[in-house]
């Protein structure tokens, strides 16, 4: 069988890849990853995750180890999910050398377990008194705050959970029975459950949720001629919800989605660049080997024992106990040990290759080694290579994970490895945090499942024909 | 005398992607027990498709047209491949494949792959079948000696003896042989074409003969087949190709002046221009005619007829057919 | 030194040395069995002539050429090219040595990477030996080459690979590639061997007129004695690794001296009609011995049908002239 022009060669090897149905889901997959690894700020809650995963005021409006919202669909008792709420109307009235700024907020409360929390965020650019009411499904209106907040970089931020507990217990008070108020203790009293709760005796013992619509208002009073330092930022409630988002959140607040997201590209960054740099070295190396033949085979192909005979993981796990860290490095650790894998059997290839007749009239002509080896031998092994780099690249993803699952990952990123990492550390496993556990470990199954398909798929198509003519 | 092996208009195409290569396209002819019929054509023509094609084993994606192959007097093309397996295949015809020499084991011994060859097809104590693989050994002129070597021990002719012996095993009347001399060296063609006329002689074998060179049909071959585009070119004794008088084809006249003397000093060697046609979309009319000096206009209209021109001498070719 | 002579080999050798196993380098046990692929070849090419090398497969014929090529180095002896010693070249003096001696290989589907383009075939020995800079140059040198093997139209093979040209057409290509160097001789090893009876004849014309137009002189190696008689002017016939006879071509086919040379000639099946029943003489027996056992004596010996002791106990017999440049090595010349 003759070879195709390149046009054709690939047309031909199209035809081939489609009729392997693993080779095709690898294909669809690898698509799918690129796309989220494109697109990732635009899909997920937090766009910054990647960057800011480690960022304690990132993640504050979150719940901790809030199981993912779905979960709803199979609860008997619907939790709050997290959200942020825009101001529905703001208004501002002026006084005497002074403005009332006013938002108000809607809140449609249709679950049986109120949010944990209600956070607001907005702009003051000094000490400023601030109040903050809320009016209930049943008429019944609640002063919260009233208070004078401290700004930090232009923006206060109020949680209710913190600063309402006075004015809940007095609400309280109008309506629980005196014995029963007895027994209360303001700080164990948890404001959210009282204020989203039908004002009932048994109100603090066995709260009814109160289903409809609540408003909640939010008046701060800025004096006249302090200029804004910062942007109008327009004022934002948080409602830290009992569930959160696409697959819950971490023990650290942290929204798992978007760190399984941000985790696309940098495994694929990693899974790639390896792959590449390790397969094109051990590519080189190899036909190097073959073609050099003698004595430089021999010591190449010694260097080459001690180098594949050497274990990656130990070594990584002390180096990068010793120095800090980063991805780069890492990506480098793993080159300088992954190269050695397309050697063997790229040389015994080369061996081949370097005995066709068409070689030999190279040299007849004159052509010197380089030449070669680079027009003539390495362009044969490409498309082997290819299929070894699909192969690389779920080696490199799970060395990473692996060194990352130690503690010892890049700090400045996130990847899967540790978001488990951070998981097993955390104790998700003891605490039946699962949506903590599963998710990064069936990423890292899945992407090294796409790039083993794609491998075999073209290793089958590839490789055993290498038809050099 | 009944001939032994008939070929009735026999037509075998390979269905490609592209289309269907007519590989062999109708084609007849018989063989008389005894006889070595020369089948003798350039690469391409379908000389191997048609040795395949008798043993009833296209090589896929060759598919029957229509036709009969008529063995012992019975047409093996409808028969189910078990009985083929035990009453045709190597008991009545068998083959010895281009390059079969170098697809012996590298990793048994020559002994050991007779034995499994024999086996294959016969129930046989051990004792016996090793006495028999002694036998065929001499007869191919090797000493018994040689069963207990590897392959790579053996040379290029000795390997070709090895493989001759095999398809002798059972006794065939016809043994089909395809190029069996092309990658040896002339004074070891001449010894195997020696040994082939032998074993015919004590044997009464029937040969086909499938060959590219002219020289070699003339040394072995009783009648010879010349073969073009799938088609009988040509179809004539060893006198009537050779003889003085020279074949009547234009396509075997140009083959035989293609073919170097080596006794008379020619300044001016002749060959055939252009390639062999394309089998998927053969020319109009007759398929040598875009390569033929002596092409008429209706050589590019009509196929011409296969036509006796004399007793035992079939000719396709408007130079010789009456209307 | 003769002016008309371009090549000049003399007791060229080359010696295999087989890889010892481990076992065996370490027991230190058996001699290496060396391999005399060449052992001991001396023959002159003339200016502007066609030289064959004849042989059966292990008598050293390709092996001859590859040295003659310097695609290996020879054992020992010297060869002499234009005056001038090329035994051992170094880097530039061996490009330069390949610009004008030029190979044809026997295979014209492995002699090409599959790869190229026609056009990147034919630009290769351009590009390695940096001629013709200039495009517009380039694409002249190669429309010209392709002319003088009669690709016609040159230009429409330019863009075609090489799995869409018959065998024929290869080896012109293969030709022409070897043509853009200008070289002043030819090392064809078996070109049309591989190519198909009815248009083998339509290359070795293409190749003649090449030589005849360009003044090139060929080593051709065969083993097809009856193209030999039509290509070539003399031939060599080796056997083992030596020449055992040599001369013009007509007075070898015709009037051979050496057993080795009639028995070749003898074994050539001729196109010609009865000859069906009869089963041919042939003088020698057996096939050629392995060439890292070579006989003693002269080494035909034991396949020869008129060997007497003298044959094996006497040192090798010398090419002798038997008059009108016709060489050979047999003692019994007379007798036989």
């Amino acid at each position: 069988m003759s070879v195709n022009p390149a046009t054709t060669r690939l047309g031909d090897f199209w035809t081939e890849f489609r009729r392997s149905p693993s080779g095709v889901v690898g294909l669809v997959l690898l698509v799918l990853f690129a796309a989220v690894a494109v697109l990732g700020p635009a899909l997920s809650p937090y766009p910054e995750a990647g960057t800011s995963w480690r960022s304690i005021e990132y993640w504050q409006d979150e719940p901790a180890n809030a199981p993912p919202a779905w979960t709803n669909l199979f609860a008997r008792e619907k939790g709050a999910v997290s959200a942020r709420l825009a101001a529905a109307d703001s208004a501002a009235e002026e006084g005497e050398g002074y403005r009332v700024e006013r938002a108000s907020f809607a809140y449609d409360f249709s679950y049986d377990r109120p949010p944990l929390d209600l956070i607001l965020h907005f702009r003051v650019d000094e000490p400023a008194p601030v109040s903050v009411a809320i009016e209930r499904p049943d008429g019944r209106r609640v002063e919260l705050v009233n208070s004078t907040v401290e700004p930090v970089s232009g923006e206060a931020r109020i949680s209710l959970d913190k600063e309402a507990g006075a004015a809940v217990l007095d609400f309280v008070r109008g309506i629980e029975p005196p014995e029963a108020l007895e027994r209360l203790d303001g700080s164990s009293l948890e404001p959210t459950a009282i204020l989203f709760a039908e004002a009932e005796p048994g109100l603090t013992t066995a709260p009814r949720a109160l289903k409809g619509k609540y408003r909640i208002t939010l008046e701060t009073i800025v004096v006249d001629g302090a200029e804004p330092a910062s942007e109008p930022v327009p004022p934002r409630l948080a409602v830290v919800g009992r569930v959160s988002g696409l697959l819950g959140t971490d023990a650290q607040k942290r929204d798992l989605f978007s760190g399984a997201v941000a985790g696309v590209r940098y495994a694929l960054l990693i899974g790639f660049l390896t792959a590449l740099v390790s397969v094109a070295v051990g590519v080189v190396y190899g036909a190097l080997s073959a073609y050099a033949g003698g004595l430089v085979d021999a010591a190449m192909q010694r260097f080459f024992e001690i180098m594949s005979s050497m274990p990656l993981l130990p070594f990584m796990i002390v180096l990068s106990a010793i120095f800090k860290p980063s991805i780069v490095t890492m990506i480098v650790l793993m080159v300088l040990f992954f190269w050695t894998g397309s050697v063997k059997t790229v040389r015994s290839m080369a061996l081949q290759i370097k005995e066709e007749t068409y070689i030999e009239a190279a040299k007849a002509l004159g052509a010197g080694g380089p030449r070669i080896l680079f027009r003539h031998i390495v362009p044969i092994l490409v498309p082997y290579s290819f299929a070894s780099m699909a192969l690389a690249v779920p080696g490199a993803i799970v060395y990473e994970a692996t060194v990352s699952l130690l503690g010892l990952g890049d700090a400045s990123i996130v990847t899967w490895g540790q978001i488990l990492h951070d998981a097993l550390s955390g104790g998700a496993v003891l605490n039946g945090v699962w949506w903590w556990v599963v998710p990064p470990g069936l990423l890292i199954a899945l992407m090294g499942m796409t790039f083993a398909f794609l491998g075999f798929a073209m290793d089958k198509i590839l490789h055993p024909k290498l038809r050099t003519r | 005398m009944e001939p032994i092996l008939q070929v009735q208009d026999l037509r075998m195409h390979y269905h490609t992607s592209k289309g269907a290569v007519k590989a062999i396209d109708g084609i007849t002819f018989d063989i008389m027990p005894g006889e070595t019929l020369g089948l003798v054509g350039e690469s391409g023509c379908g000389k191997t498709s048609m040795g395949c094609s008798i043993l009833r084993m296209p090589s896929p994606p060759g598919r029957y047209e229509g036709g009969k192959v008529i063995v012992a007097g019975r047409d093996i093309l409808p028969l189910p491949e078990k009985e083929i397996r035990k009453d045709v295949r190597w008991e009545e015809v068998s083959m010895v494949f281009q390059g079969a020499m170098n697809c012996l084991t590298p990793v048994y011994t020559i002994g050991r792959q007779m034995l499994e060859t024999l086996q294959e097809h016969r129930e046989m104590e051990p004792g016996e079948a090793r006495a028999l693989i002694d036998e065929y050994l001499k007869l191919v002129g090797l000493t018994p000696e040689v069963a207990q070597r590897y392959p790579h021990e053996l040379s290029g002719g000795m390997k070709q003896r090895v493989v001759i012996a095999m398809a002798l095993f059972l006794k065939p009347k016809v043994v089909i042989l395809d190029e069996p001399t092309t990658a040896l060296d002339v004074i070891v063609q001449a010894q195997i074409i020696n040994l082939l006329k032998k074993l015919k002689q004590t044997f009464d074998l029937s040969f086909i003969f499938i060959t590219h060179d002219l020289a070699l049909e003339a040394e072995v071959a009783d009648r010879i087949l010349v073969m073009y585009a799938g088609k009988i070119a040509e179809l004539g004794t060893n006198e009537q190709i050779f003889g003085a008088k020279g074949p009547s084809h234009p396509y075997t006249e140009k083959l035989l002046q293609a073919t170097p003397l080596l006794h008379k000093k020619v300044e001016h060697l002749h060959f055939i221009p252009g390639t062999p046609p394309d089998l998927i979309t053969p020319p109009k009319g007759c398929r040598f005619n875009p390569r033929c000096e002596k092409c008429m206009d209706k050589c590019r209209e009509e196929e011409p007829p296969l036509v006796e021109i004399e007793p035992g001498h079939q000719v396709a070719c408007w130079l010789h057919a009456k209307n | 030194m003769d002016n008309d002579i371009i090549l000049r080999v003399e007791n060229l050798k080359k010696h295999f040395q087989p890889h010892l196993t481990f076992s065996q380098s370490i027991t230190g046990a058996k001699k290496r069995k060396v391999v005399k692929a060449v052992d001991g070849v001396t023959f002159d090419i003339r200016k502007g002539e066609i030289f064959g090398l004849i042989g059966e497969s292990g008598s050293g014929k390709t092996t001859t050429g590859k040295l003659v090529m310097k695609l290996i180095d020879p054992t020992e002896g010297t060869m002499t090219f234009q005056g001038e010693d090329v035994t051992h070249l170094e880097k530039e003096a061996l490009k330069a040595y390949r610009r004008k001696v030029q190979m044809i290989f026997q295979d014209p589907y492995a002699s090409m990477n599959p790869r190229f383009k026609i056009r990147d075939v034919l630009e290769e020995p351009l590009v390695i030996h940096k001629i013709h800079g200039d495009r517009n140059e380039r694409e002249k040198a190669l429309i010209k080459a392709l002319t003088e093997v009669k690709m016609n139209p040159p230009e429409e093979f330019l863009g075609r690979w090489p799995h869409m040209l018959s065998g024929g057409q290869r080896q012109r290509i293969a030709t022409a590639r070897t043509l853009l160097l200008n070289p002043a001789m030819l090392v064809a090893d078996e070109p049309v061997s591989m190519i198909d009876l009815s248009t083998r004849a339509e290359i070795l014309h293409m190749m003649k007129d090449v030589q005849r137009d360009l003044g090139l002189t060929y080593l051709y190696i065969t083993h097809d004695l009856s193209t030999a008689r039509y290509f070539t002017d003399r031939i060599a016939v080796m056997y083992l690794g030596r020449i055992v006879e040599m001369g013009p071509a007509d007075m070898i086919i015709d009037d051979p001296k050496h057993p080795y040379t009639k028995a070749l000639i003898d074994a050539v099946p001729e196109p010609m009609s009865g000859k069906v029943g009869v089963i041919k003489e042939l003088p020698i027996s057996g096939e050629i011995p392995s060439p890292a056992n070579i006989p003693s004596g002269c080494r035909f010996h034991t396949r020869c049908p008129y060997a007497v002791p003298a044959c094996s106990e006497l040192p090798e017999p010398e090419l002798e002239d038997c008059g009108g440049g016709h060489l050979h090595a047999c003692r019994r010349w007379k007798e036989i």
